[in-house]
C-alpha cells in the first residue's frame, strides 16, 4: 500500500466513526484529492458531516477552522502545500493565541498540509521544515513517516479537542508506506517513538528523515552493532529524557534532520545531549547547494557505510 | 420604555468612554486603547437586536460594543487596568476583550482576521442547527484585506447567516481613505455576490434597531449573509503638531486618549449628526438628555468607586 493510500484508509475509518466533522480545502473532492489523501471521504458525509471544496483563500480557511472550533465543531483543513499556510500565519498566531487565552476552545481543528520536501518542486520547497510553522505559536505538530506512526498519530490527534497540524510528506505520497513494524516504545501522544533498542549508538530522526535513520541502523547492524533508533514525530519543545537516557547508555548520538531551515529541531536535542559528555555525536543535516532556491533535487545522499564506520570508530 | 432604554444606553456608553478617556489622560493604562466615541448608535442597536444565542465579533475598536454587551463599565475598566477583577481576569486587555456569556466570542486585533472566524462560527451553528446569526464587525481598513472578500464569498457560497457590519469612519490609523486607496463601492461588491446590502447613516438609534432587526430576520430565515455599511465618525479629532505640520494637523483619535474631549463638558461632543448624542438630543429633547446624563454619570461613578 502506498503512503497516501494508507493515510486515506485511516482517515476513512475516522470519518466513518465520527458523528460530526467538516473536512475542507482546495481540491478535496476534485482532481487528485490532495494526492489521494481525501479520496472517497465525500461518500462518508452524512448527518452533521460535511465536505467543502473551497475557494483559494488560505488565510480565511485557517480562520474559518478556528471559527468552527470556537463554535464547538470539528474541522479539518487539508492543503496541498505547506507553503500555502504562509497566508494563514496571522491566524495561526493571533487567532489561536486569542482562543487559547480565552479558554474557549471546545471544538477541534486540524490542519493537514503536505510538506513539499521534494525540492525540485520549485522555490517554495525550501520551506520544508514543518517545525518552523509550529514554533511560531508553539502549535502542536506531528509528522507522519511510517505505517505505525500514521495510525497512531491520526487516531490519537485527528478530530481530538484543540488544535494541531499534522504534516504529510510530499516525497512519500506515491511511495510504498514504510513499515518498520511495531515499536519498542511510544509515548502516549506519539511524540517520540522508538523502533530499535540497542546499546552501541542512539539515532534520532527529525522532520521526515526516519527512512534515512532506518538505513543507517541497518548499516550499523551489518557491522555487528546494535543501534537505538528513535523517531521524533513532534515539534519542539519536547521532553527529551527518553532519548537522553538512551544516549547516556550508548555514549553515542546521531541526529538526522532533513529540513532545509537554519532553525532545526535537532539542535534542541543536541544542546541537551552535549551536557552528557558523550563519546561521540554525529549531525546529519541538509546542506543547501548554491541555488537552493531554484528547483533542485533534494534527495539526500548519505554514505551510510562511512557514517556507520565513523560512529563505531 | 424601549425608547428610554435606548437613550440611556447611548448616554451610558458615551459617558463610560469619556471616563476611560479621562483615566487615560492621567496615564492609568499600560495597554493600547481605542476609544469609539461616535460609534454608540450602531453599538447599542447591534446589542439590542442580538438574541441569546447570537455571536458578535468586533474589531480592536470594540469598546462601545463591549460596554453595550457587558451593561457596566467596572469589569471593562478593570480589564483595561489588567486587574484580576477585569472582564477577562486581566488577560485580554482592550483589543481582544471577550465576553462569551454575552456573545462576544472573538475579537480581532488584526485587520480582517475576524471575518473568516465568523464564517466558521456560522458554519458550526448550521451544523448544530442553532437558530443563530453571527454578527461580524469591520472597518473601512479591514475591507482592504483579502479575508473580507474571501469571507463574504464563503458565507454566500455556504449559505450562512452572517451579518457583516462595516463601520466606515474614513480612517485607518492616521490615514484617510482618499489618502490611501481608490473608493470601494460596497453596494456593488455585495450585489456582485448576490448579498443584500444596506447603508446606514445619521446615527438615529431607533432607525438602526428597526433596520437591523429586519436584516437579522432576513439573514436567519433565508440562511444568507447580509452586508451593512454604517457611516460613523470617531469623535475627538484634535490638532497634532509634527515636524511636517508645525501649525498642527487635524488627526483622528486612533489610539489612546483624545485631549479634544472633556467629561466636564457633558456627553455631547459635536453639534452635528456625526455625534449620536446630538441626534438623540434632537429626538428626545435636551432636558431629557441632560437628566439621563446626570443620572447615568452618577450611577457609573458610583459603580467604579467600589
Amino acid at each position: 500500500m502506498k503512503y497516501a493510500e494508507h493515510i486515506n484508509s485511516i482517515l476513512k475509518g475516522l470519518v466513518a466513526s465520527s458523528d460530526g466533522l467538516i473536512i475542507y480545502g482546495q481540491n478535496v473532492t476534485e482532481g487528485s484529492r490532495i494526492g489521494g489523501l481525501t479520496r472517497g471521504l465525500d461518500t462518508l458525509m452524512k448527518g452533521k458531516k460535511k465536505m467543502i471544496n473551497t475557494t483559494n483563500s488560505e488565510n480565511s480557511l485557517v480562520g474559518f477552522g478556528f471559527g468552527v472550533m470556537l463554535g464547538g465543531g470539528t474541522a479539518a483543513f487539508f492543503m496541498k502545500q505547506l507553503d500555502f499556510l504562509f497566508l494563514g500565519i496571522d491566524q495561526l498566531v493571533n487567532t489561536y493565541n486569542i482562543i487559547r487565552n480565552s479558554g474557549q476552545a471546545k471544538g477541534s481543528f486540524t490542519i493537514v498540509p503536505t510538506v513539499v520536501d521534494v525540492a525540485n518542486q520549485g522555490p517554495h520547497s525550501s520551506s520544508n521544515n514543518f517545525s518552523d510553522f509550529c514554533s511560531m505559536a508553539r502549535i502542536q505538530g506531528f509528522t507522519i513517516t511510517n505505517k505505525y506512526d500514521a495510525q497512531k498519530v491520526l487516531t490519537t490527534h485527528f478530530g481530538a479537542p484543540g488544535f494541531r497540524i499534522i504534516g504529510v510528506s510530499h516525497r512519500f505520497l506515491k511511495e510504498d508506506i514504510f513499515d518498520p513494524g511495531v515499536p519498542v516504545f511510544t509515548d502516549k501522544e506519539v511524540k517520540l517513538v522508538q523502533y530499535k533498542d540497542g546499546t552501541d549508538a542512539t539515532i534520532a530522526c527529525f522532520n521526515f528523515s526516519f527512512p534515512y535513520g532506518w538505513k543507517l541502523g541497518q548499516e550499523l547492524e551489518k557491522l555487528g552493532k546494535k543501534p537505538a533508533l528513535w523517531n521524533v514525530n513532534y515539534m519542539t519543545p519536547i521532553d527529551w529524557e527518553p532519548i537522553l537516557i538512551s544516549a547516556k547508555k550508548t555514549g553515542k548520538l546521531v541526529v538526522i534532520d532533513d529540513s532545509n531551515s537554519e532553525n532545526l529541531s535537532c539542535f534542541s536535542l543536541l544542546a541537551e545531549a552535549r551536557k552528557l559528555n558523550l563519546k561521540k555525536d554525529v549531525v546529519i543535516t541538509s546542506k543547501p547547494v548554491d541555488n537552493w532556491f531554484s528547483p533542485v533535487s533534494s534527495v539526500a545522499s548519505v554514505d551510510y557505510a562511512k557514517v556507520a564506520r565513523d560512529i563505531i570508530s | 420604555m424601549y425608547k428610554q432604554k435606548i437613550a440611556e444606553e447611548i448616554i451610558r456608553l458615551r459617558l463610560s468612554q469619556m471616563i476611560v478617556n479621562e483615566e487615560h489622560k492621567k496615564g492609568q493604562f499600560k495597554i493600547p486603547l481605542h476609544l469609539a466615541m461616535g460609534h454608540e448608535a450602531i453599538a447599542v442597536a447591534v446589542s439590542e437586536i442580538m438574541q441569546d444565542d447570537d455571536f458578535l465579533l468586533p474589531t480592536h475598536r470594540n469598546m462601545a460594543y463591549n460596554l453595550a454587551r457587558a451593561g457596566s463599565l467596572r469589569p471593562i475598566l478593570h480589564e483595561y487596568l489588567l486587574k484580576p477583577t477585569g472582564l477577562n481576569g486581566g488577560r485580554s486587555g482592550s483589543m481582544n476583550l471577550l465576553n462569551p456569556a454575552r456573545g462576544i466570542v472573538y475579537t480581532s486585533s488584526i485587520l480582517g482576521n475576524q471575518f473568516p472566524v465568523a464564517v466558521g462560527l456560522a458554519m458550526a451553528g448550521k451544523i448544530f442547527k442553532k437558530n443563530r446569526v453571527t454578527i461580524v464587525m469591520g472597518g473601512d481598513g479591514s475591507i482592504e484585506e483579502g479575508t473580507f472578500y474571501e469571507s463574504m464569498l464563503m458565507a454566500r457560497s455556504l449559505n450562512l447567516p452572517v451579518i457583516f457590519i462595516i463601520e466606515n469612519n474614513d480612517w485607518s490609523m492616521s490615514t484617510r481613505i482618499h489618502e490611501r486607496r481608490s473608493p470601494i463601492d460596497l453596494s456593488l461588491f455585495a450585489e456582485s455576490l448576490d448579498i443584500r446590502y444596506v447603508h446606514l447613516e445619521g446615527n438615529n438609534p431607533y432607525l438602526y434597531v428597526d433596520v437591523l432587526k429586519d436584516l437579522r430576520k432576513f439573514s436567519l430565515e433565508n440562511s444568507v449573509p447580509v452586508c451593512v455599511e454604517v457611516k460613523v465618525s470617531t469623535l475627538g479629532v484634535f490638532s497634532f503638531k509634527t515636524l511636517e505640520h508645525p501649525e498642527g494637523e487635524p488627526l483622528h483619535p486612533h489610539m489612546g486618549s483624545t485631549p479634544a474631549v472633556s467629561l466636564d463638558k457633558g456627553p455631547m461632543i459635536e453639534e452635528s449628526e456625526k455625534d449620536p448624542v446630538f441626534v438623540l438630543t434632537k429626538l428626545i429633547g435636551r432636558p431629557t438628555m441632560e437628566e439621563i446624563a446626570r443620572k447615568q454619570r452618577a450611577a457609573i461613578e458610583k459603580e467604579i468607586e467600589t
